[in-house]
């Protein structure tokens, strides 16, 4: 019984460390179009939208995520919770079944902050060392 | 015939079409030129091509044995956000397995989708029915490792009669704080099988021929789709339910005394359990789907199916997935050593992404058993017996 009260406890505080978890993301920052309100996300509240449990924000505008394939693949792992080849998977099934659009897609990350920049709700991870030209950095708490 | 080569014809140009297009990208059409405050409009597409060999019968298209390449799906779709909370979407799409599908052009979907908040959605019009993994994508062969799905839980042949309805769906994600989340839906509706689809075909293989079938039915359905998404990342676990409530064909018995329409309906009841882990590179699924068909007319017994499978892919880099699944199908539960009413197949599965744009597979099969055959015109059941056989697939898709 002391045993079973202990695996229960640890089960607990493993559940609730998830729960609480922060955020790190390795050598990227989270942007967003000038038109979201938001100044800061929870990382949950972040991996809800990256794994389309959240489509709006609030107000209702369409969240619109851009990624930018190959150069943060490690953020965006640890944003959504899933490897770059099942997160890209994953928005597939969405697409083709009409439950989402596919995240929009940049070869660069200059190109992947115009493109947040110029389409409304947009959403991405980007490397920490890029220029950050008409967007608003999101912070992570 | 001339109108089937045609419409391949038509499918091959526009495969070429995406090939030339090269397009990772989505197309997006903005609308300004109708309005400056219409939002833009995404498209998607693919177009995929399959050829399918058989050591022994003429499984999923009457040529298997001989190498057959009618083997073909297609979809285009658009979707856009009007409004606050608002989504536009719809789908053309054409496929052609066998004798099935035969290229005709149908609405996939097309819904309005409001979304009050997370746990809380409406979409409406004609929808994909959420069950199981795959059922709402199993035709998007992009969107998995394998080239055929496990086929007594997903067939190739149904999707006519499994994928949509014309009706509504509510739908959302509920928090549970540490515990997770659940996600739900919960439809109702109406299916539209075609008499060139794969039930039809099914129902012409098991009546005797002096009975002919008139007209499948727009028979309604309701159902529902739950998944827990645990606190462990990566792990999910489902259970569906849901029933066509009655399933009715029309046939014709020609009698000396004229012609007879039997009473055909019957209420088909199924439950279907799923669990999905993504581990790093690891993706393993098991699913376990069992329905029942339950006859309205006095004397005839009630029939029940079940069927499922276990699976593993891995994905060693951009390019390359290795997978396999082992399923077993019961067309007879109360006979399960009947080879003429089971099918188990071992499937191994090599993917390639030479782009990200283009996906090549080739598939391995071993099976034994024949009860997914469903063609006993070219698969005479005196020919058929329980040796394992094999079947080769193999399948390229372009997309954008």
């Amino acid at each position: 019984m002391k045993s079973f009260s202990l695996k229960l406890g640890l089960l607990c505080l493993v559940l609730g460390a998830s729960s609480f978890r922060a955020l790190a993301l390795d050598g990227a920052v989270v942007i967003a179009n000038s038109s979201v309100a938001a100044d800061s996300l929870s990382a949950d509240a972040l991996k809800d939208i990256y794994t389309a449990k959240t489509k709006y924000w609030d107000g209702g505008q369409a969240i619109i995520i851009a990624v930018l394939p190959d150069k943060t693949d490690a953020a965006l792992q640890q944003a959504s919770g899933m490897e770059a080849s099942a997160f890209k998977t994953f928005w597939q099934r969405l697409a083709f079944s009409g439950r989402g659009s596919e995240p929009k897609k940049a070869d660069d990350a200059t190109a992947l902050v115009a493109l947040v920049a110029s389409t409304k709700g947009a959403i991405a991870i980007v490397p920490a060392d890029a220029v950050l030209t008409g967007v608003k950095k999101i912070e992570i708490k | 015939m001339t109108t089937k080569h045609s419409a391949h014809k038509l499918a091959l140009s526009l495969t070429a079409a995406i090939m030339a297009a090269g397009g990772a990208q989505a197309y997006e059409v903005p609308l300004t030129s109708i309005s400056s405050n219409m939002p833009p409009v995404d498209f998607h597409g693919f177009v995929s091509q399959g050829l399918l060999a058989s050591s022994q019968y003429n499984y999923l298209t009457p040529n298997t044995k001989d190498v057959s390449t009618e083997f073909f799906e297609a979809g285009l779709n658009a979707s856009m956000n009007p409004f606050p909370h608002t989504r536009i979407t719809a789908q053309a799409f054409t496929y052609d397995i066998g004798d099935v599908g035969k290229y005709d052009l149908v609405l996939d979907y097309a819904s309005v989708e409001y979304t009050f908040n997370d746990a809380f959605g409406v979409r409406a019009g004609r929808i994909r029915r959420p069950e199981g993994i795959y059922n709402d994508i199993q035709d998007v062969d992009l969107a998995r490792t394998s080239i055929l799905l496990p086929q007594g839980v997903y067939d190739a042949r149904w999707r006519d009669f499994y994928v949509a309805i014309d009706g509504a769906d509510l739908f959302g994600t509920i928090s549970l704080a540490k515990a997770g989340s659940l996600s739900y839906d919960v439809y109702g509706g109406y299916i539209n099988p075609s008499m060139d689809g794969g039930v039809a075909q099914l129902l012409r293989n098991q009546l005797p021929s002096f009975i002919a079938l008139n007209s499948l039915d727009s028979d309604p359905e309701f159902g529902g789709q739950l998944w827990w998404n645990t606190p462990i990342n990566g792990l999910r676990l489902g259970v569906a339910g849901g029933g066509v409530l009655p399933f009715n064909f029309t046939t014709t018995i020609q009698t000396p005394g004229g012609p007879i329409h039997p009473d055909n309906r019957s209420d088909v009841i199924f439950q279907h359990y799923s669990a999905e882990y993504l581990w790093k590179a690891w993706t393993f699924q098991a699913e376990y789907l069992t329905y029942s068909l339950y006859p309205y007319a006095a004397g005839q017994s009630a029939t029940h199916i079940d069927s499922w499978y276990g699976s593993a892919a891995y994905r060693f880099n951009k390019w390359f997935e290795l997978g396999g699944y082992y399923t077993e199908y019961y067309g007879d539960m109360d006979h399960r050593d009947n080879s003429l009413t089971f099918q188990k197949d071992l499937a191994l599965s090599l993917r390639f992404d030479p782009k990200p744009w283009w996906v090549f597979k080739v598939e391995g099969h071993y099976i034994r058993g024949t009860g997914l055959l469903d063609d006993n015109a070219d698969n005479p059941p005196a020919q058929q017996n329980s040796d394992g056989w094999f079947m080769l697939a193999v399948k390229t898709t372009f997309s954008f």
